[in-house]
């Protein structure tokens, strides 16, 4: 028998103490993992937004807390195309509408001419035609979940629209909503002369750098230049304030779980008072008894980490198949997993410490008389 | 030190509850190596003490204790005189439980650096001069009584000490698995020549040491 085959065996002793303990701990791994594989999903799907079209950097409002919530003269599309080095720039009016069950509809408006700016496929039908026709073209999953089709039609604002085409980008939030004129756009949410954002494409041996530059010295005061997510985030406190939470989310796991630990890994020192008693007597060093108990923490951590794993996946698929595909897109990256694993190894570290640290410093004729 | 002795104790004293309860008075004592020396006493006489004393398990407050070449006054760190030197029985078998016979008896072998392959041999031979060759894969709730104190005793003889302390180890028993353990220490002692210190209040089991000692108010009487 080896010393590690000996920490693997011992922590299931008591199968329904470790048993709880494990699903106490599992449910904040599972919390973690399902919360960042949303996270992700999210900086995932707005760092394609930021790059649309093989934009080299977005122009938002400064000052503002989301993305969302920008709003900038359409004027400035022209003044960005003047700057040196900007091969092309185009505006997107972005809003949100509630359609059917879904509260938060995503609609782009985009100057019909600058469509192919935005990479898609038209996989039916066409493009618009023109700013003032009523028309619109919508995303393949918008397409499934409001089963629409070339030909139909649908009503914004009291206005209906005739979907003349079905895109797709492979962005889930814009493939989850409509492209349609910047002029329809404006009207529908009353934002005449306004857009959302500036794509920028710059000149092939340009730099970014210094265009950004420029531009932020020239329009500082109304705009901002996002160059990639962790420019974003600086920006825009929506994806910081999921960050935070998660991060919160994850202290809060290692906080309750590690006291879990503690408690489970105490019950387990004091049940077994006698035997480390024995194993004093028998020769075993203090360091021994140590690592023997840190490593049964961990490793019923560590358990706990991959069940936590599992349930997070799981909680993700529930909630997909519950009618959010359209909302949510996952992502399952390496990092959130081992994330998890961070988090059930350092609260089995931190909660097997102290038992640990209890156990093998425990006289020997105390625990041998232990009733 | 006399080379012949493997325990020398001198003015040997130990109190608990802050000096309030003096459990040894002045113990003076010599055990040669190869001895099977009985230690007998009323309950409270502070044989049980003494033995942990000579075992390392606990410290002295004052005077001096050799044994087996170690000073155990002033080592910190007494694991490895305990791995290397004793054998614990007690009365209670204290084996793990979840653990089979075979990996109890491994137990004290994780402190000596040797191979898996190793641990597991040295352990069957042992099971096997105990008798237990047919039992090494069951769990010790499988086991007699009798069975599970000579389990005890292979752990005991794990680390190939040069003292066995044994503590009550027939206490738990019925007298017949009582008189089979004490055949087995017997045995023990004579063919290995192992020192052999045994703790009991059965005056019966006393006499089958080369000496008796009698502990009495924390004295040795005389």
């Amino acid at each position: 028998m080896s010393f590690i085959s000996l920490i693997v065996k011992n922590p299931f002793r008591n199968k329904t103490r470790s048993i709880l303990a494990v699903i106490g701990i599992a449910i904040g791994i599972a919390t973690i993992v399902a919360l960042g594989i949303v996270t992700d999903g999210l900086k995932s799907s707005t760092e394609d937004t930021l790059k649309a079209g093989g934009s080299d950097f977005t122009v938002m409002e400064s000052n503002i807390s989301d993305m969302l919530f920008s709003s900038i003269d359409e004027g400035y599309v022209d003044k960005i195309m003047e700057t040196d080095g900007v091969e092309d720039a185009v505006g997107v009016l972005t809003a949100v509408q509630p359609i059917g069950d879904n509260p938060y509809f995503i609609i782009i408006g985009i100057d019909p001419a600058k469509l192919y700016l935005s990479e898609m496929e038209i996989t039916s039908g066409s493009a618009f035609s023109s700013e003032d026709a009523k028309e619109l073209i919508m995303g393949k999953i918008a397409a499934e979940n409001l089963n629409k089709t070339v030909g139909d039609s649908l009503t914004l604002n009291n206005t209906d629209y005739k979907i003349v085409g079905i895109y797709q980008t492979g962005n889930l939030q814009q493939d989850g909503g409509v492209f349609m004129s910047l002029d329809n756009a404006q009207e529908i949410q009353g934002e005449e002369g306004k857009v959302t954002m500036i794509y920028v494409k710059i000149e092939k041996d340009a730099n970014v750098e210094q265009i950004t530059q420029s531009i932020e010295d020239k329009y500082g005061n109304d705009l901002t230049t996002v160059a990639s997510l962790e420019d974003l985030q600086s920006v825009d406190q929506g994806l910081s304030v999921i960050d935070t939470a998660s991060w919160a989310i994850s202290l809060l796991a290692i906080v309750i779980g590690g006291v879990g630990v503690i408690n489970t890994m105490i019950m387990s020192v004091y049940e077994r008072t006698r035997e480390i008693g024995v194993l004093k007597a028998v020769g075993w060093k203090n360091r021994r008894i140590l690592s023997m108990i840190l490593g049964e923490s961990v490793v019923l951590t560590l358990f706990a980490g991959v069940v936590g794993i599992v349930m997070g996946v799981v909680a993700i698929q529930v909630i997909l198949a519950m009618g959010m595909s359209g909302i949510i897109e996952p992502v399952y990256s390496l990092d959130v997993f081992l994330r998890g694993f961070l988090v059930a190894l350092i609260v089995g570290l931190v909660g097997g410490f102290y038992p640990a640290y209890r156990a093998s410093n425990l006289p020997p004729t105390e625990a041998l008389r232990y009733e | 030190m006399n080379e012949e002795n493997i325990v020398e104790i001198k003015d040997l004293r130990k109190s608990f509850d802050k000096g309030k309860v003096t459990a040894l008075n002045g113990i003076d004592l010599e055990i040669k190596k190869g001895e099977f020396v009985s230690i007998t006493g009323p309950s409270g006489s502070g044989k049980s003490t003494l033995l942990n004393m000579i075992g390392a398990l606990d410290r002295s407050d004052e005077g001096f204790i050799n044994v087996a070449g170690y000073d155990l006054t002033l080592k910190n760190d007494l694991s490895e005189f305990r791995s290397r030197e004793i054998g614990f029985i007690f009365q209670l078998h204290n084996l793990i439980p979840n653990l089979s016979v075979l990996e109890n008896v491994e137990i004290p072998l994780f402190e000596r650096n040797l191979s898996g392959k190793e641990m597991r041999e040295r352990a069957l031979k042992l099971l096997e001069y105990m008798g237990l060759s047919d039992k090494v894969n069951r769990k010790p709730t499988e086991l007699s009584g009798g069975e599970r104190q000579r389990v005890a005793i292979a752990r005991a003889l794990a680390n190939e000490p040069s003292i066995i302390l044994a503590d009550e180890p027939t206490g738990s028993l019925d007298s017949k698995n009582g008189q089979l353990i004490l055949e087995h220490l017997k045995e023990l002692h004579e063919k290995e020549k192992v020192t052999l210190i045994m703790v009991t209040h059965d005056m019966n089991v006393a006499s089958l040491a080369n000496r008796t000692i009698e502990v009495l108010d924390g004295r040795i009487k005389t």
